[in-house]
């Protein structure tokens, strides 16, 4: 297995370097007249280069120039004197045409029985290359233009987590039957490929029928094809005001805005329709402003996160596909398809922000390799639930990870009084200075009275929040599950697989020593890289530790723990 | 295991101390290192100060700096280097870093991707040398500092052979 790691080779560059390529693989693409279409579909022809769908090199074009547009808008109407904003739309058409072409004739991929390759590039031509058993996700996605044109966009996701630019593995542009069969075939097991021969190579004449018809051929000797953990119900829309997403949208959109009317020169605040509205607006009473305002600002906020949870999640699907993959479907315009390899899931993340919570619903994210969370689009490719009823989420949990029911409901150890104390200094400390700085500014600027009243309501709100902070606050180990629990605005739920922990870092600040805690942060190669178990008293933090890795952590104890 | 014939860790009794300190040098390069970022800090405020017609607060200010600077550089370095420990065995590396905060980290050996090992400007002029270690997590580099150079070297020989070893990654 090493032997196929370019890792070995050269250090730092890790496994999605460019790397050599097969002497007979590049000859066979170097007379580079190969059609695509002849490629898929015949045994042996994993060992041909193969080009994008044709299509490809109208969405590139296309997808640019909406990108641009903003900014075109603004050129023709800043020369529109002149004239010279349609010479300038045309410059910036033509490059997005030469671009796609450009694209389309310069990128070939291969897939041969260990690795992929992929080749791009006019001037610096780049071979990227990923061994098979390497590949833990393929997520198969589709905007707008994409669906138009029957395309869609495939990437693979490697353990690989420091990506530079250009060095991501993704097709833009392949066929919908041509990214299915890619799917299919790149996360079947190398192994199974070897048993099977030629059969991933024989599979679909393109359409989708064909597809689903092929499916069990190659799936054959495993479970039924498709079993449903979870679909998307109407009703959980009630959900979506709860979470930032909205806000997110809202902030897109005010985004798009500004950028819309500083490029095109339009003042809004000027045009007759707000203004009429500013007005009517004015002419209320305090009392009204205040209603108004906020019902405005509550109905906007509520029918935007709906629309957003709507655009996002849309027919939202989690099924089993065969023993050892999981298949993720949601999306209303953009059609998304994640499909995560069960042997790399090394745990679930169920997240119940605060309002969330208070509706009892709850999150449940995937802790993969191959899938980061927290990094914009990638996060949303390891969702495997949305905002949904909590009981759901914990059926998802325990329905992917296969848990035993005492780590799916048994009681977290609360961490004990010393992290209690820990949780109402810290919040108490924080809003005493915030309230400190707000007496010493009205005080200063001869502000008014009330404000710094008010703001001794910051301090029980404080407390408030450490009740809360400690009640989150816990940890379990069992079953080779590690479970651990924080946070109250955002409480996180973190079950990953002791299997999956490949180091240990032990924090101690020096406040936390003389209370005799420590941080335990498990280090994994899956989800947000790193679990922490907080403010754990330091005997109990350590017991964790070697339990649940006994090899590693012992030798550098000062007694066995299990001793005595 | 001998584990109960090594003496716990001053800092958390429940571990024992990583075997081997850093080198003593590298008191010498935290403190250079300190006075520079302390220096490069009052020196700016001087230069602002200067633009303000040097006013009493910024006077002050400036020396209230200073005392916090020197203190730093003064004892910064010396804690440093109690706390700085480490230590390779066959089946993991163990370090201990930091000061007012410590750190304990610790990787197996059979999870190690790759080791490198740096020097700067700085540390070139004191004779010493960092090694890092990255494991399949983006968590979790295990870095030492303060090294003399030749154990440093020593040290990726060791651990090159070490993680050769073991096949896979756990990823």
């Amino acid at each position: 297995m090493t032997a196929r790691e370019v890792t070995g080779e050269s250090g730092e560059t890790g496994e999605l370097a460019p790397a050599e390529v097969p002497a007979a693989a590049v000859s066979a693409g170097g007379n580079g007249h190969v059609p695509a279409k002849e490629v898929v579909g015949f045994a042996g022809a994993d060992q041909v280069w193969r080009r994008l769908s044709r299509r490809s090199m109208i969405v590139r074009p296309l997808t640019d120039l909406v990108r641009l547009l903003p900014l075109l808008a603004g050129l023709v109407v800043l020369h529109a004197r002149t004239g010279g904003g349609l010479a300038w739309g045309i410059a910036a058409a033509v490059l997005a045409v030469i671009t796609g072409l450009v694209h389309w004739a310069t990128t070939r991929y291969l897939v041969t029985a260990e690795r992929v390759y992929l080749r791009r590039g006019l001037l610096n031509q780049k071979t990227l290359s990923v061994a098979r058993d390497r590949i833990r996700t393929v997520d198969v996605t589709a905007h707008l233009l994409h669906r138009v044109l029957g395309v869609c966009r495939v990437s693979i996701g490697t353990g690989r987590n420091d990506y530079r630019s250009g060095e991501s593995f993704h097709l833009d542009g392949v066929t919908r039957s041509e990214a299915e069969s890619l799917r299919r075939e790149l996360l079947s097991p190398v192994r199974a490929l070897a048993a099977a021969g030629h059969a991933v190579g024989t599979a679909p004449a393109p359409g989708q029928a064909a597809v689903a018809d092929a499916a069990p051929a190659v799936d054959a000797a495993k479970a039924p094809v498709r079993a449903e953990i979870v679909r998307w119900r109407i009703s959980w829309l009630r959900f979506a005001p709860l979470t930032m997403t909205g806000l997110v949208v809202l902030g897109v959109m005010f985004g798009a805005v500004v950028q819309v009317t500083n490029a095109t020169d339009i003042n809004l605040a000027s045009t007759g329709p707000v203004q009429r509205v500013v007005a009517d607006f004015a002419a209320l009473d305090v009392l009204h402003r205040i209603l108004v305002g906020g019902a405005v600002a509550f109905g906007g906020y509520v029918l935007v996160a709906m629309a957003g949870y709507i655009a996002v999640y849309w027919d939202f699907r989690l099924a089993e596909r065969g023993a050892d993959t999981l298949r993720v479907t949601r999306g209303l315009l953009s059609l998304r398809a994640t499909t995560i390899s069960r042997a790399r899931l090394r745990g679930v993340e169920i997240s119940e922000p605060l309002l969330l919570r208070a509706a009892r619903g709850a999150r449940c994210i995937a802790i993969t390799t191959g899938l980061l969370v927290g990094r914009g689009a990638e996060r949303e490719g390891s969702v495997l639930l949305p905002p949904a009823p909590r009981a759901v989420a914990w059926r998802v949990a325990s329905a992917v990870l296969g848990l035993p029911e005492h780590v799916r409901t048994g009681p977290l150890v609360r961490h004990g009084p010393a992290a209690r104390r820990r949780r109402y200094v810290r919040a108490l400390a924080l809003a005493a200075l915030v309230v400190a700085a707000i007496w010493i500014v009205t005080w200063v600027q001869d502000g008014p009275g009330w404000v710094r009243f008010a703001s001794l309501a910051l301090l029980p709100a404080g407390a408030l929040i450490a009740a809360d902070r400690y009640r989150s606050l816990g940890h379990s180990l069992a079953g080779g599950w590690l479970v651990t629990r924080t946070g109250s605005f955002a409480r996180r739920r973190a079950i990953i697989s002791t299997d999956a922990i490949i180091g240990w870092r032990i924090h101690q600040t020096w406040f936390q020593r003389r209370q005799g805690l420590i941080t335990l942060t498990a280090t994994t190669a899956a989800g947000q890289q790193h679990y922490s178990v907080r403010d754990v008293p330091a005997v109990q933090g350590l017991a964790i530790a070697a339990e649940a890795t006994s090899d590693l952590l012992v030798p550098f104890l000062r007694e066995p723990p299990d001793r005595g | 295991m001998t584990t109960n014939s090594v003496a716990a860790d001053s800092l958390l009794p429940g571990l024992r101390a990583p075997v081997n300190r850093v080198s003593r040098r590298a008191i010498s390069y935290w403190t250079a290192r300190a006075a520079v970022s302390g220096g490069s800090v009052i020196l700016a405020e001087v230069l602002l100060a200067a633009v303000n017609g040097f006013p009493a607060i910024w006077r002050d200010a400036i020396v209230a700096t200073a005392i916090v600077m020197v203190l730093h550089a003064l004892i910064m370095p010396r804690w440093r280097y109690r706390v700085h420990r480490w230590e390779v065995t066959d089946q993991a590396l163990y370090t201990r870093s930091g000061w007012f905060s410590v750190h304990w980290r610790i990787a197996p050996v059979s999870r190690i991707q790759t080791i490198d090992s740096h020097r700067s400007v700085g540390e070139r002029i004191f004779g010493l040398a960092n090694v890092t270690a990255t494991t399949a997590s983006a968590a979790g580099p295990v870095r030492i500092h303060g090294l003399d150079r030749a154990i440093a070297d020593r040290l990726l020989d060791q651990l090159a052979v070490a993680t050769g070893r073991t096949p896979g990654d756990a990823t």
